[in-house]
C-alpha cells in the first residue's frame, strides 16, 4: 500500500516526510523548568523581604514560609500559562516529589552521620582484634569478637527459623489444615511481642531456671521467637500471590499436593520468599534488648556459641557508646558503621537473589 | 477450510478437510499424523451426576456418555454448569471447599470417585486444558512439556527429547519453538502458550482430554491450529470440550450435549444430547434450535 492511498495528495506529511526514527516525546520542556525555577527564586526573594522587614529569624521558619510561597506562586504561574487542570496536576506533582525527597532525608542523614563518625577507627585491625586487654586510651583494639558473635547468633537463629517459618506459611496457605486458624492467631499475636519480652522469657527459663547460663545460643533462641512470625507472615503473602491456575494445572496433571507445592508453588514464590527471609535476618541483626539478657556481652573472643557469654555488634555499640572516653565512643561508631554495612549488604543480597528469573531472561 | 459458517438459518456441518491447508502448519499436521497411530480410546460415562456449591444446586441428574475416538462438545449459555460438569470428570470439582457431588463417573467401567482409583491416577488418565493458558512460568518450554511426568512421578514411554518433539508436533507448536526449547514458558504468545499446555497434557498420554473453552482467549489462527490438533488427537484420546462458539462445536465435535438452566435459581440440566449433525440440522427440542441459531443465550 502506498502513502497516497492513506493521505490526500495535498497532505503536508507527504511534502516533508517524517524521519523514521524514535521520537523524543517531551512532557516537561525547558519552559516548564523555567516556571519552577522562577517561582522558587521569587518565593525566596519574597521570603527574604518579609524576614528583613519584620525582623524575623530562624532558618526552619524561613524554609517553611519559602515553600508555602513557592507553591502558591507556582500554582498562579502554571494556572495563567496552562490553565486550571494542568496547574493542579503540576502542583500535586511538585508536592508529591517533595514528600518523596523528604522520606530520603533521614536515611541519607543516618548514613552520612554513621560513615563520618565511624571512618576514624575503620582499620584492618578493627576486624582482627578484640577488646581483650585493650585499655580505654589504647589505640588498636577491634570488634572481631562481636562480629563473630553476631554472625553465629543470627546465623543459628536464621538456620532454624527460616525453614520453620516457610513450612508454617505452607501449612497456612497450602495445606489449610484444621489447626491453621489457631496457628495464624498465635503467629499474629507473636508478631506483636516486644523483643525485650522474648529476651526475658529466654532469660528466666533457660538462663536462670534451667541454669544454662548466658550464651550465644540463648540469644539465638530469643531471636528465633522474634524471627518466626515476621518471616511466616511475609512468606504467606508471597505464597498467596501465586495464581491458583498454576496449582490447578499441576493437580490436573496428576501431581500429588506435596509435589505441587515443591515444584510449582515454591519455585514461583522463590524471589519473594528469599526477600522475606533476608529482610527478617536484617531485622534480627540489629536486635539489642533481648541480647543484653541472654548473651550478656564480652570483651574477649568466644568461638563457642553454646557456652558462656559472647558479644555481638549491638552489645559492642551499647557498651562503648556509654563510655566517657572518646576513643571508646569512636570505636562504637565504627561498630555501628560495620552493622549498617552488614544490613545494607543483606538488603542488596536480597535484591540480587530475589531477582526474577522470568524477567531476567525476557 | 471453511471458517465462516452462515449464522442464520439452519447450520450445516462443514466437513473438515485438512488436506486443503496450504501453509507451514499443514506440514506439521502431516508430520504429526504420521506419528499418530490410532488406538482405542476410553469411554467416559457420567451417570446421574448432580453438583452443589454449598446449598446451591448447580447441576441435576446429568447422564452422558463420552465415546472413544470422538469429540464431545458441551454447549449452552453461561452459568449452566458446563464447566462444573467438565471439572467433575477429572475430580477438579472437589478442590472448591464447598463443592458437593452425587452420582458416579465411570472411566472404562471404573468409578473415578470410588476407592479403586486414586485421585492422582484419575487426573493422570484424564487430562485437562484450561480456559486461560497456564504454562508454568518458572519452567522452560521443554520442562513445561515434561512437567507432567515429573509432577506425577510417571516414567516416560520414550526418550525425553523425542517425547518433547512428538508432543509439541501434535500440539502444532514444534516449528515455532524448536530453536528455543530452553526459553521460559511465559515468553510465548497466548496462542502458543495454550498449545504448550496441550502438549504438556499430552506428554502423560492421557486416555481422555478435557478442554474448557480452550480457544476463548485466542485469535482465529491459533484457534484453527488447535481445532486441527483436536481432530488429530481424537484418534488416540477421547476429547470433551466446553465451548461457547457454535461454529466451533459444529466444526470439531462428533457428539454434542446442550446444557440449560430453565429458570433462574434452578440447576442446569442436559436438554438434549446426540450427534452433532443431528443436533445442528434437526434438533429435537425447540430450545436447542433457538440456542444454536442464536435466538437467545
Amino acid at each position: 500500500m502506498t502513502d497516497t492511498a492513506l493521505y490526500p495528495a495535498e497532505s503536508p506529511s507527504l511534502a516533508s516526510p517524517m524521519p523514521d526514527e524514535p521520537r523524543v516525546i517531551a512532557r516537561f520542556g525547558r519552559i516548564d523548568v523555567a516556571e519552577i525555577i522562577g517561582s522558587a527564586i521569587s518565593a525566596a526573594a519574597l521570603t527574604w523581604l518579609l524576614f528583613s522587614a519584620v525582623a524575623w529569624n530562624g532558618a526552619f521558619g524561613a524554609l517553611l514560609i519559602w515553600y508555602a510561597t513557592f507553591i502558591v506562586m507556582y500554582r498562579t504561574v502554571a494556572r495563567a500559562v496552562h490553565g486550571r487542570l494542568v496547574a493542579t496536576d503540576r502542583v500535586m506533582t511538585v508536592v508529591l516529589t517533595t514528600c518523596a525527597a523528604l522520606a530520603f532525608v533521614p536515611l541519607v542523614m543516618i548514613i552520612i552521620f554513621v560513615v563520618s563518625k565511624g571512618l576514624k577507627y575503620l582499620t584492618a585491625s578493627f576486624f582482627t582484634d578484640t577488646l581483650e586487654a585493650v585499655g580505654p586510651q589504647d589505640s588498636g583494639g577491634g570488634a572481631f569478637h562481636s562480629i563473630v558473635g553476631t554472625l553465629q547468633q543470627v546465623g543459628l537463629a536464621a538456620a532454624v527459623a527460616i525453614p520453620l517459618a516457610i513450612l508454617t506459611a505452607v501449612y497456612l496457605n497450602e495445606v489449610k489444615g484444621r489447626m491453621s486458624r489457631g496457628v495464624r492467631f498465635v503467629i499474629d499475636s507473636m508478631s506483636g511481642l516486644p523483643s525485650i519480652v522474648a529476651g526475658l522469657f529466654v532469660y528466666s527459663f533457660w538462663v536462670v531456671e534451667l541454669g544454662k547460663g548466658f550464651s550465644g545460643f540463648a540469644g539465638s533462641m530469643a531471636l528465633i521467637v522474634l524471627f518466626i512470625p515476621t518471616v511466616t507472615r511475609a512468606s504467606e503473602e508471597m505464597l498467596r500471590i501465586v495464581p491458583d491456575s498454576l496449582r490447578e494445572a499441576s493437580l490436573a496433571l496428576g501431581a500429588p499436593q506435596w509435589k505441587t507445592v515443591l515444584r510449582v508453588v515454591l519455585p514461583n514464590a522463590r524471589s519473594g520468599l528469599i526477600s522475606a527471609a533476608i529482610l527478617g535476618t536484617a531485622r534480627a541483626i540489629g536486635e539489642t534488648a533481648p541480647m543484653v539478657l541472654t548473651v550478656l556481652g564480652s570483651s574477649s573472643l568466644n568461638w563457642n556459641v553454646f557456652e558462656a557469654n559472647q558479644d555481638d555488634l549491638p552489645l559492642f555499640i551499647l557498651k562503648l557508646i556509654r563510655s566517657p572516653n572518646e576513643t571508646q565512643i569512636a570505636r562504637a561508631w565504627t561498630g555501628a558503621l560495620v552493622l549498617v554495612t552488614l544490613v545494607l549488604f543483606l538488603f542488596t543480597l536480597a535484591r540480587i537473589l530475589g531477582r526474577d528469573r522470568r524477567k531476567a531472561t525476557r | 477450510m471453511n471458517l465462516d459458517v452462515a449464522a442464520t438459518g439452519s447450520i450445516t456441518v462443514p466437513a473438515i478437510d485438512l488436506r486443503t491447508t496450504d501453509d507451514v502448519f499443514a506440514r506439521e499436521t502431516a508430520d504429526a499424523r504420521a506419528a499418530v497411530t490410532p488406538r482405542p480410546g476410553s469411554t467416559l460415562i457420567a451417570d446421574s451426576v448432580s453438583a452443589w456449591f454449598g446449598q446451591r444446586k448447580v447441576l441435576e441428574q446429568v447422564s452422558l456418555a463420552m465415546r472413544p475416538n470422538e469429540v464431545t462438545a458441551l454447549i449452552g449459555p453461561s452459568g449452566c454448569g458446563k464447566s462444573t460438569f467438565l471439572r467433575i470428570l477429572n475430580r477438579m470439582h472437589e478442590l472448591v471447599p464447598s463443592a458437593g457431588l452425587a452420582g458416579q463417573v465411570l472411566l472404562d467401567g471404573v468409578d473415578i470417585y470410588g476407592s479403586q482409583m486414586r485421585v492422582t491416577e484419575t487426573r493422570l488418565k484424564i487430562g485437562m486444558v484450561f480456559q486461560k493458558p497456564n504454562p508454568f512460568p518458572t519452567m522452560t518450554i521443554e520442562e513445561n512439556v515434561l512437567s507432567g511426568l515429573k509432577l506425577s512421578g510417571s516414567k516416560p514411554t520414550m526418550d525425553k527429547r523425542q517425547l518433547v518433539e512428538s508432543c509439541l508436533r501434535r500440539a502444532g507448536l514444534w516449528e515455532e519453538v524448536k530453536t528455543r526449547l530452553d526459553a521460559l514458558g511465559g515468553a510465548l504468545s497466548g496462542g502458543q502458550q495454550q498449545r504448550l499446555c496441550i502438549a504438556r497434557a499430552l506428554a502423560v498420554t492421557p486416555d481422555v482430554l478435557l478442554m474448557d473453552e480452550p480457544c476463548s482467549a485466542l485469535d482465529p489462527m491459533s484457534t484453527r491450529i488447535i481445532e486441527e490438533t483436536m481432530r488429530e488427537l481424537v484418534q488416540q484420546v477421547t476429547i470433551v470440550i466446553v465451548t461457547h462458539n457454535m461454529q466451533q462445536a459444529a466444526r470439531v465435535s462428533d457428539q454434542c450435549a446442550f446444557f440449560l438452566v430453565e429458570e433462574m435459581e434452578q440447576p442446569g440440566r442436559v436438554v438434549e444430547a446426540g450427534t452433532t449433525s443431528q443436533m445442528f440440522s434437526a434438533p429435537g427440542d425447540p430450545r436447542t434450535s433457538d440456542y444454536i441459531q442464536g435466538r437467545f443465550g
